[in-house]
């Protein structure tokens, strides 16, 4: 054991894997379900954070991704009948072609050009799904009924099941965003996201990596989305609106961009305080959007910003 | 009668309606050191970013190493050997001296020992200062850095976007010197300067841009001698 680097992040993202590893143990239904949105929201932050904190790209349209998973899986289990299981693929997949062929076009925008764009879409979105297209997405009232996940006969549907469902998934999508940062996709990220021209006259194409960040992204989002859609047995347009896309674009900036404890955070403080306040009713957000407003003025690299980017280890003892 | 490396034919460049660049011819020789010299506005950077390919032309060709780049991404262009250190330096602030070099050799698998030892000895500064954060570097010295992390990619052309720009005077004669000596190590120069003086000591050739056309060519010594190009560019009354 002793050969193991304790150092004091790994203490502590240690410490809070265990919290929430037995965080059902302790809680009723209700907390139990909230604890689960949050490990599926902070997935879908995840993925925002690596388009809009690594790529640097200004998108507001994330809640579609996010909509589209959760659309698929229902629209294949209800409609077609699929077991949950065989949807999870192509819950990752829609989304990541569709990322691919909407964002195709417009990648080469500008941050505010491509925020606005990005809206759009969302909004085209959700108009898609209120009008009942192909009469498959059951207009505004969404779908009902959706199954729960059978693995080998055994029926997962107890509210613990669906939090360690979601636990394993945030497990996994932390690990892809551990695995990044050390790719050469996030060095890539890092130099476009610092200096996109120098970036280009070192020879890396910033259009290929922001979509990249884009299809990559988008398939978290899915898969975050079968998973909400399974939780809730339901979908329905209004979860997936421009509305949920922006919290999840303040998620990142609030909490810290490119940051990992940063972004938990974000989703801790965006999701779940306003639940443990919901007795003040509406006017916990009026506390709620004063808080936004000032940690950007005080904090604005957020709450738990990320320290430097990518020095090596040799200096960060002298550089604090 | 040496090859031509790089060949540009009736460049256009405009921003939206703005017409940038309205018709530049230029060659550049293999081997030689060329300047483009031009004042403030007259078009220099986009030519440079133009042929490099952070900018895209509206009409016109560009030929490198006998192939049409004209629509080629900036990204392949580097691969092909061509490397642009862009104007203001862009240094990497949060990365080390030796790790922006480093990063100069993203389109070769794997960056060359030699090559940056033989930065490290023209620019024998940033040897000095490689495991500084590049962000604390004075302008001179970054800009030293900005030179050598392109030359990391071992280009067959390099081109440089006024490499003087607010440098003491000593800095620039120690970037001038590097300049010279990467030439002589076989590397093309595009070199755009506004130190007009400097830069023609240090070409083969010369070109004067005006308002998006060139106006003048000629080797170093015709332009040095001009009488126009005196009294524009080298401060020179009759």
């Amino acid at each position: 054991m002793s050969n193991i680097n304790f150092n004091k992040n790994s203490v502590m993202a240690i410490g809070v894997l265990l919290v929430m590893g037995i965080f059902p143990l302790f809680v009723d239904s209700a907390w139990l379900a909230i604890g689960t949105t949050f490990l599926v929201f902070a997935v879908v932050a995840f993925s925002q954070d690596i388009i809009l904190g690594r790529a640097g790209v200004f998108h507001m349209g994330h809640a579609m991704f996010f909509g589209l998973g959760a659309y698929t899986t229902a629209v294949l289990n209800v409609h077609f009948g699929w077991p949950i299981l065989a949807t999870w693929a192509p819950a990752v997949l829609v989304p990541l072609v569709v990322a691919l062929l909407l964002a195709g076009p417009i990648i080469h925008l500008r941050g505010d050009y491509l925020l606005v764009a990005t809206i759009g879409f969302n909004i085209i979105f959700i108009q898609v799904l209120q009008n009942n297209i192909f009469g498959i997405t059951g207009g505004p009232n969404g779908i009902f009924g959706i199954d729960v996940v059978r693995v080998f006969g055994v029926e997962l549907f107890e509210q613990t099941h669906m939090y360690y469902m979601a636990f394993i998934l945030l497990g996994i999508t932390l690990f892809i965003m551990k695995n990044l940062d050390q790719s050469k996709f996030g060095r890539a990220m890092f130099y476009i996201n610092k200096d996109d021209v120098a970036a280009q006259s070192m020879g890396i194409s910033i259009r290929y990596y922001k979509l990249y960040a884009f299809a990559l992204g988008a398939g978290i989002a899915g898969a975050a989305g079968s998973m909400f859609a399974v939780q809730y047995s339901a979908v329905s347009p209004e979860a997936f609106d421009v509305i949920s896309s922006i919290m999840f674009f303040t998620i990142v900036l609030v909490g810290g961009s490119a940051s990992l404890p940063g972004v938990l955070l974000g989703t801790f403080v965006m999701f779940v305080l306003p639940e443990v306040f919901r007795e003040f009713e509406t006017a916990r957000y009026l506390v709620f959007g004063l808080a936004m407003i000032l940690t950007m003025i005080l904090r604005p690299r957020g709450i738990w910003p990320v320290k430097f980017g990518n020095i090596p280890a040799f200096l960060k003892k002298d550089v604090k | 009668m040496s090859k031509k490396l790089l060949q540009v034919q009736d460049l256009h460049v405009s921003y939206g309606a703005i017409d940038a660049i309205k018709g530049v011819d230029l060659y550049v020789n293999e081997g030689e050191v060329v300047t483009i010299l031009g004042a403030n506005g007259a078009g220099k950077t986009t030519t440079l970013r133009t042929i490099s390919g952070l900018l895209k032309s509206k009409g016109g060709s560009i030929f490198f190493d006998n192939q049409d780049i004209t629509s080629t991404s900036a990204h392949e262009i580097v691969a092909m050997g061509m490397s642009h250190s862009p104007e203001g330096r862009r240094v990497f602030a949060t990365l080390s001296v030796e790790e922006n070099l480093m990063m100069g050799a993203y389109t070769l698998k794997k960056y060359d020992k030699k090559t940056l030892e033989w930065i490290y000895e023209i620019l024998p500064r940033l040897q000095e200062r490689k495991q500084q954060l590049a962000g604390t570097l004075s302008g001179g010295e970054q800009q030293m850095l900005a030179i050598g992390r392109a030359i990391m990619s071992k280009p067959k052309l390099l081109i440089l976007d006024e490499p003087s720009l607010g440098l003491a005077p000593v800095l620039i004669k120690v970037i001038f010197k590097a300049i010279k000596q990467i030439s002589q190590a076989g590397v093309t120069v595009l070199l755009v300067e506004q130190n007009a003086k400097a830069a023609l000591k240090l070409a083969n050739r010369g070109y004067v841009l005006e308002l998006g056309k060139i106006t003048h060519e000629g080797s170093s010594e015709d332009l040095l001698n001009s009488e126009v190009i005196q009294e524009a560019y080298l401060g020179k009354k009759k």
